[in-house]
């Protein structure tokens, strides 16, 4: 059973005249590693500030451990959460020690100087973070990287149960952006609670346990990645269009984006892709980011294009794994075709699997043939597919055309 | 090998803590006994023994003129001088890590004009020959309201942003400055030369009065401001990391506005208003001693003693019998020193 850690009940923050958040509503628990993101000014660092109590809230309730956030001292809240804000100057020359020895504060009486227990944890959070060896220098002498390090060992120094992050990453070099994360992944293994705002959503779906999406002053989604991270929330939110895939080299969730027009002018153009073995994948996405309404088929699972056609959510007729089209498939596949406005044939290799599909190919209305390499080269049944293919290209409703060709006609179009 | 490294500092700061001590008692004395007559530094030194309980018995006797002359002339001036300096000195420091600006200044939230038209007040109604604590108290009183003025008209729901107290401060400089311009165009000239004289600081004819005056509230605001050096520390780093530690921001923020302050405005009460001490000592003690204010704000009290006690010395060596006044002394010293850190900085991209 896991401990509800951070409550917003019905929530709102006005600041000025000017509303930031509307009717938040969210119970977080223990370990739990919560990312929140959205677009600019959907009001994701005020929801960190408020949950802090640095902001005032409007309506509604935060509760911080079952106690309401308005009942807490600074100090006490102090030692609740630890939070690490977007951009911190450290002028002055102060080394990396004094900063992360600030984070002792809350634990001093105000007379009292840091002991030697306070400095213990200190270079213990520094080692954890990789900057003990940076403890005497100044922090303004530092590169991003080190003094997010540095700020973050800090935060850790203040050894609470919450840790909220605003943005630590947001002028970092990639490779220290997915430190911080790292960092982040290995605390919330430990039982602490980490908010953090990110920009990259693929780095806050790869390594948080949650999102929150926030968009226009409201909470659009809640839950594991998976589920927040989705066409429909991304186009809501970002008014992006997106494909959200799993990526099949990294295992992560990734997201291919892509301007179209709103009003786009291909939605009731159907078209079917013939295609296989990474052939068609160009083409797949060229006519879909066109918004082309597609259909595929026949194609082997876990072929290159099949996985293309998984990313975008298309409809994509599967066959059985090495071996011919089966008959079912070969009728629907048909079915497809003489549907279809047009119909494209890639540039693909025939074999005994795949066959049927160029005669499949004579029932299109209108077929575009991509030629680039001879079909000579393309066929392994001893010029059983050359031939075809040569009557097939004589048919009246074919036009053959390299991709480069392809582009151009769709340029025009 | 890193603790040690962090003991280092301490040890260093200790140090140049010992150091410039021993340097601050050598140039009191060599103050003291330097001048149109000059007593010998033993002579010096025995009629200052002379005056410490217990040990009285244990010193020569020393002749008259001497004694006159060290202990009612000279020995007040020099306290005067090194309660100024610490004071401007840790007063700088302080304001300087309120504003995480190292070019703020006492004078910048209105605390030298709020004086200087306090001074002048007292002066147009007359009231400075009734008592020498006349003119200072009116000073100290101005000085206060236009803190408090500032302060009150920067803060907007609770808070104080930085910005607008330092633009708060400026406007009320010029106000008071404005004030005190048109009361001085009204009063005559005897009078106007007896505010020249003031505005301009310095520390001759500084008696003891003036000593019992300062030493207590300067010694109060300087031990108060030394005890919050840690509390400082954090706020250094920004209001929003100081928060999230959970610092009572607006209340530390003007409790060190007030107490440094005050103890500007004690320091300018006795010897009228001494530039660049504040700015200075701070910088060069940053430098030396680093930003920790618990080493840095004792540090840059001996420094500002020091830098006062010697441009005070300095001016009564150049054209003797004519003093320069040690307000300018200050100033023409500090100033190119100043300037030439500015250009540093700028050079090395630096902002320390």
């Amino acid at each position: 059973m896991t401990q509800e850690i951070i409550t917003v009940r019905n929530t709102s923050i006005v600041l000025g005249e000017k509303k930031i958040l509307e009717n938040i509503t969210c119970s977080i628990s223990a370990g739990e590693f919560v990312g929140i993101i959205g677009p600019n000014g959907a009001g994701k660092s005020t929801l960190l500030l408020a949950l802090r109590g640095f902001v005032p809230l409007a309506a509604g309730e935060v509760q911080l451990g079952g106690r309401p956030i308005t009942t807490l001292s600074d100090k006490e809240l102090a030692r609740h959460v630890a939070y690490m804000q977007q951009e911190v100057n450290v002028g002055f020359g102060y080394t990396a020690l004094e900063v992360v020895l600030t984070g002792r504060y809350p634990y001093l009486k105000w007379w009292q100087h840091e002991q030697a227990e306070d400095k213990a944890i200190a270079h213990q959070y520094m080692e954890f973070t990789g900057v003990e060896a940076l403890a005497d220098k100044p922090v303004h002498l530092m590169s991003g990287g080190e003094k997010q390090r540095v700020l973050l060992a800090k935060v850790l120094a203040q050894e609470t149960p919450l840790i909220f992050l605003d943005e630590p990453t947001a002028s970092l070099d990639l490779v220290y952006q997915e430190e911080i994360f790292r960092y982040c992944q290995l605390i919330s293994k430990q039982g602490k609670t980490i908010l953090i705002v990110a920009h990259d959503l693929k780095l806050a779906a790869k390594f948080c346990s949650r999102l929150l999406l926030l968009a226009e002053n409201k909470m659009i989604a809640d839950g594991p990645p998976e589920k927040v991270i989705t066409k429909e929330n991304l186009q809501a939110a970002y008014g992006l269009h997106a494909a959200v895939f799993m990526n099949k080299v990294t295992g992560n969730l990734d997201i291919h984006t892509y301007a179209a027009d709103d009003d786009n002018p291909n939605k009731d153009t159907k078209v079917h892709i013939i295609c296989g073995g990474g052939s068609g994948e160009r083409i797949i996405r060229l006519l879909y980011e066109r918004g082309y309404r597609l259909t595929l088929g026949v194609i082997q699972p876990g072929d290159a294009d099949a996985n293309v056609a998984e990313a975008f959510h298309l409809p994509c007729l599967l066959g059985q794994p090495f071996s011919s089209i089966d008959e079912p498939s070969a009728q629907e596949n048909r079915r497809k075709i003489s549907a279809a406005d047009w119909v494209v044939l890639s540039d693909l290799t025939f074999g005994e699997q795949n066959i049927d599909n160029l005669q499949a190919a004579f029932m299109a209305k209108k077929l575009i043939v991509i030629e680039d390499t001879p079909i000579e080269k393309r066929d392994f049944l001893n010029g059983q597919a050359s031939d075809l293919y040569a009557k097939l290209v004589e048919m009246p409703q074919v036009t053959v055309m390299a991709f480069l060709q392809f582009i151009t006609l769709l340029e025009k179009n | 090998m890193l603790k040690k490294t962090q003991g280092n500092r301490a040890k260093k700061a200790w140090k140049i803590m010992m150091v410039l001590s021993i340097v601050l008692l050598g140039m009191i004395v060599f103050s003291i006994s330097w001048g149109t007559i000059t007593v010998p530094w033993e002579d010096t030194l025995a009629i200052i023994g002379q005056h410490v309980p217990v040990i009285s018995g244990y010193f020569p006797s020393v002749n008259a003129e001497f004694q006159a002359v060290v202990w009612n002339i000279r020995l007040p001036r020099v306290l005067v001088g090194v309660l100024v300096g610490a004071a401007l000195g840790v007063s700088g420091a302080v304001m300087q890590g309120v504003f995480g600006n190292p070019l703020a200044d006492p004078g910048i939230i209105g605390v030298s004009g709020g004086a200087s038209f306090g001074a002048v007040v007292a002066i147009a109604l007359g009231l400075t020959s009734f008592s020498i604590f006349i003119m200072p108290m009116f000073a100290l009183v101005g000085a206060l309201a236009a803190v408090s003025a500032t302060v009150f008209l920067s803060m907007s729901r609770g808070k104080i942003p930085v910005m607008t107290l330092l633009l708060s401060g400026v406007a009320v400089s010029m106000l008071m400055g404005a004030l005190t311009s048109g009361i001085l165009t009204l009063m005559n000239e005897y009078r106007v030369r007896e505010y020249l004289f003031w505005v301009v600081g310095g520390l001759d004819y500084r008696r003891w009065e003036h000593v019992y005056l300062a030493v207590g509230p300067i010694l109060i605001g300087l031990i108060v401001l030394c005890l919050l050096a840690r509390h400082l520390n954090v706020l250094v780093l920004g209001e929003q990391e100081a928060r999230s530690v959970g610092v009572p921001v607006v209340a530390l923020r003007l409790l060190l506005l007030f107490v440094a302050a005050a103890t500007t405005a004690m320091a300018v009460c006795v010897s009228g208003t001494i530039g660049f001490v504040g700015l200075i000592v701070p910088h060069i003690m940053r430098i030396i001693v680093g930003p920790e204010h618990r080493w840095l704000l004792p540090s840059s009290a001996l420094a500002g003693a020091l830098f006062l006690v010697f441009c005070d010395t300095l001016g009564r060596m150049i054209f003797p019998p004519n003093e320069i006044r040690v307000g300018i002394m200050t100033a023409l010293l500090g100033a190119p020193y100043f300037l030439y850190l500015l250009r540093k900085t700028q050079q090395s991209g630096g902002n320390s």
